[in-house]
């Protein structure tokens, strides 16, 4: 519920922004690899994912962030144990919301970072065989929750309204599966993305 | 496996292992099976326990037709006693054997062995949540058999004192230990030898076949120190290098005895040092078995309990004058 509060605040205090001063926005869509981990003996490969940002500068430094994030379907390593062969992978989406500190320098250079609260939905599914003549198969899950996400970025300005960007992020969804499971977990993603950025 | 060549390989197994130890090649485990029969299904189960520890290693295999079988969609082994209750997760040294520790007290004396159908608590190990996701091939055909073992009287070993010396081969160590209620001896050894440069590290295990008499639970045997210590230039026809279970069950002990910071191939180490020429550690183990029983729904097994004491011995070679 606190949670649910804070993001409330956070919208609120965009949209009364937005109606005091309605200039100086910013679309900006980065690609990224990523690394996930969730906290046990998990062995993630490596991602790729898509982020997509709508920034309202409520001050010339300081931007009211909200964003999409979309991880694609991220493997782990095959394992084996004394059960059989498994595999698990994670997918998942989220809605960002939060603010975006920046600062421009002289030269056509700024660096930015990113604070805020997300809305997560992660699907796990693990796949498991067994050998021959015992059934295996695929079992999969979903759960949604909250979450944080905090990154740093630098752009450099191509024209006065067309950026290029490369922004490290660290986002962490807090309590996958709890309440469904004895075994819940943290789940943090880590990326480094590139992209463009549109200002008008 | 044809038949005809299977019984050959049997008998001639041991004998190209150790050629292949003595070779100083990297061992592979796979193939360290306990000498099973061809035909039906086989038992096999230990539970030991090593001095006044507060925990037994257990280690447990089947074998049908004289093939491991791999117990796999959330079946288990389990080794409960009156009280403590564990399920054998860690894999051994050969495909379809498993061990674990069980918590014991001088109070316990049996040992219930069954395979059991424990799908989620068999995943435990792993990080996702398996109480969810969890694909159940449902009971294998295994589920239900059992195996029964117990204690028998602790060992006391009253020689040789601790860190005793040796500095040939061809030295006998004197074996002294209190009379036990009847049981089957053996001893388990680890070896450690380093030259200076280098180092060896391997397992040997003296029983019945090995040298005649050991089996014997009469207090007292003396032993040739070339059953432990042998040359690799030479090899030795005198050693048996442990391997199978008991290979699993002396790995385990040393890994407990140690806190976990043994290796966990300590056993199968590469040999680089000549252990004859070398200043070696020699752990042995004197154990003390006893015959369990097995479900009647297996042709055959080896079920023992047993209980170990330990004692160190150093090997340095004679001084050569050049």
């Amino acid at each position: 519920m606190a949670t649910t509060r804070i993001l409330l605040a956070i919208v609120l205090v965009s949209c009364m922004a937005f109606t005091v001063q309605a200039e100086n926005m910013q679309l900006d869509v980065n690609l990224g690899w990523t690394s996930l981990d969730a906290g046990g003996s998990d062995d993630f490969k490596s991602g790729k994912a898509l982020a997509v940002h709508y920034d309202y500068f409520l001050k010339p430094w300081l931007a009211a962030d909200i964003g999409l994030y979309l991880t694609d379907k991220t493997l782990e390593q095959s394992r084996q144990d004394i059960v059989g062969d498994y595999r698990t992978s994670i997918q998942s989406q989220a809605i960002l919301l939060g603010v975006k500190p920046r600062y421009r320098f002289e030269s056509p250079y700024e660096v930015f970072s990113r604070l805020g609260l997300q809305y997560w939905r992660t699907e796990l599914e693990v796949e498991e065989y067994f050998g021959t003549g015992i059934p295996g198969g695929t079992d999969s899950a979903k759960d949604t929750g909250y979450g944080y996400y905090a990154s740093i970025g630098g752009a450099y300005y191509a024209t006065e309204n067309v950026l290029l960007q490369i922004e490290l992020r660290y986002m962490k969804q807090l309590d996958v599966f709890e309440g469904k499971s004895q075994y819940p977990f943290d789940l943090a993603i880590t990326s480094f993305s590139f992209g463009l950025g549109y200002r008008f | 496996m044809n038949m005809v060549f299977r019984p050959l390989l049997r008998t001639y197994l041991p004998g190209l292992a150790a050629a292949f130890f003595l070779a100083g090649c990297e061992i592979d485990g796979g193939d360290n099976q306990p000498r099973v029969p061809d035909q039906g299904l086989f038992m096999y189960a230990e539970a030991n326990r090593h001095e006044a520890e507060d925990s037994a290693e257990v280690v447990a295999a089947v074998f049908n037709d004289g093939e491991a079988v791999n117990l796999v969609g959330g079946d288990v082994f389990e080794a409960r006693t009156e009280t403590e209750r564990v399920l054998l997760t860690k894999g051994g040294y050969f495909d379809g054997s498993y061990a674990e520790s069980l918590p014991v007290d001088n109070g316990v004396r049996d040992v219930f062995f069954n395979v059991v159908h424990e799908p989620i608590e068999a995943r435990a190990d792993r990080w996702y949540p398996v109480d969810i996701l969890n694909i159940d091939p449902g009971p294998g055909e295994l589920v239900g058999k059992s195996a029964m073992v117990s204690f028998p009287q602790s060992v006391t070993i009253n020689a040789p004192a601790t860190d005793t010396f040796y500095n040939s081969i061809n030295d006998g160590i004197n074996l002294d230990w209190d009379l036990g209620n009847g049981g089957n001896m053996r001893v388990l050894a680890s070896v450690e030898c380093t030259d200076g440069l280098a180092k060896s590290s391997y397992g040997v295990v003296v029983d019945d076949e090995v040298e005649a008499g050991m089996g014997v639970d009469d207090g007292v045997h003396t032993i040739g120190l070339d059953k432990f210590i042998y040359d690799l230039d030479l090899g030795s026809s005198t050693i048996k290098f442990v391997s199978d279970a008991a290979l699993m069950l002396l790995q385990e002990l040393l890994n407990k005895l140690s806190a976990g910071n043994i290796d966990p191939d300590f056993l199968l180490k590469k040999r680089e040092a000549n252990p004859i020429e070398s200043t070696c550690e020699i752990r042995l183990f004197l154990q003390r078995q006893l015959n369990g029983q097995f479900d009647t729904t297996f042709d055959s097994g080896t079920v023992v309990g047993s209980t170990s004491a330990e004692v160190t011995v150093i090997y340095l070679p004679p001084v050569t004058s050049n």
